[in-house]
């Protein structure tokens, strides 16, 4: 095989001195440019993430809002349950965040690429995991309330109306059921195909050449 | 970090820069891109250049953050970065200079060598600047066996582009 590669090379080293030189001045000035890395973006957009649910509660938990659901939680008798839920959903969050920042600080832009594109996906990875989990919980939780307070003012209003020992047919139940399945499953679907969308774009090169140097090993 | 500090790593890269130029010629396709991937090459070594120790060539490890650089986190952006201005000529061989064939064909081996994905381009890139192949696996973290076939498979897909 003619090696069209070694004139490329001859080229390539006789041409090796023509860039245009820097000088030191600009240098200096670079270094306190802004980095653009993609690495910097995963990380603000996780960070993002992981406090969102955190600040959401935390703003909630100032408003009447939050009294009055309380206050609901209380009636129907599944206050305890809600503080349990709540301090475990937190000290997942917490694991997460924990996870992240180990997985993140282990970026070194000196490892070999597939190394490093490795520690970049698994610190993405973290961040998938904790939204899937918190996408279930929302759902589990959603279903939950709304089924407890379909029940709960169901029965209000036929106490209401006189009757003393009211009973809900297996087919409100079920239809209820399925109306609050299918609703969570709308916004489930809609999250994930904007998070699909989102690090479909954020991702897709380091994907590709991740893909590629694992090819080359096959 | 201390001033002492940035000055050798200025003085340093100023007289390394044609590693970082010629990775940005293989990976850019014009002038704009050129500065905004060399200035984000020389951000991410001045971050990792306290890790650096005096123990390896400058230029060895240049390499590598570099490389990385253009692989992995530089994001090639349609938005205007800001960059730093600098003066800027030509980058690039004019081209009136080609006009023999074997300069005709060096051109069009430019063009096919920028068709190849970022990966192969690493290989082309270290393959052109003489790296063995156990400097080369190492780099990308592949074995040396598989460096060499895939380098094999690169010269004939670009044979393939020049001679469809």
């Amino acid at each position: 095989m003619m090696e069209e590669l070694d004139l490329l090379k001859k080229d390539w080293k006789k041409n090796e001195n023509s860039f245009e030189q820097i000088s030191e001045v600009d240098i200096y000035k670079m270094l306190h440019k802004k980095s653009s890395s993609i690495v910097k973006w995963i990380f603000y957009i996780s960070l993002l993430e992981l406090l969102l649910g955190i600040v959401i509660n935390i703003v909630l938990s100032f408003t009447k809002y939050d009294t009055q659901s309380i206050d609901l939680y209380k009636k129907w008798g599944v206050y305890e349950f809600y503080i349990v839920i709540t301090v475990l959903l937190y000290a997942v969050v917490l694991y997460f965040i924990y996870k992240f920042y180990l997985n993140y600080k282990k970026i070194c832009v000196i490892d070999n690429t597939k190394q490093l594109l490795t520690t970049i996906l698994n610190t993405r990875k973290v961040v998938k995991n904790y939204v899937i989990f918190n996408l279930t919980s929302f759902a589990v939780i959603f279903v939950t309330i709304f089924s407890l307070g379909f029940y709960h003012i169901y029965i209000d209003t036929m106490l209401k109306k006189g009757i003393e020992h009211p009973e809900i047919s297996f087919k409100v139940v079920a239809i209820s059921l399925l109306i609050i399945i299918i609703i969570t499953s709308v916004f489930t679907f809609l999250f994930w195909l904007f998070y699909k969308v989102l690090y479909g774009i954020l991702l897709k090169r380091l994907f590709r050449n991740f893909n590629e140097l694992k090819k080359i090993d096959l | 970090m201390s001033e002492n500090l940035e000055q050798t790593f200025v003085q340093q890269l100023r007289e390394n820069q044609n590693i970082i130029h010629k990775i940005c010629r293989l990976y850019t396709s014009d002038g704009d891109a050129h500065k905004d991937l060399f200035q984000e090459i020389t951000i991410q070594l001045w971050k990792a250049f306290p890790k650096f120790r005096g123990d390896a060539k400058f230029s060895t490890w240049a390499y590598r953050v570099a490389l990385n650089t253009a692989i992995t986190l530089y994001r090639k952006s349609t938005r205007s970065v800001s960059t730093v201005e600098y003066e800027q000529h030509s980058f690039f061989i004019s081209q009136e200079e080609y006009n023999s064939e074997e300069e005709e064909q060096i051109k069009l081996m430019y063009q096919a060598v920028h068709q190849l994905n970022d990966i192969e381009k690493a290989l082309v890139f270290m393959y052109l600047e003489d790296k063995d192949y156990t400097e080369i696996a190492e780099t990308l973290g592949i074995s040396e066996v598989n460096a060499r076939v895939k380098m094999n498979r690169i010269k004939g897909k670009l044979k393939k582009i020049l001679n469809p």
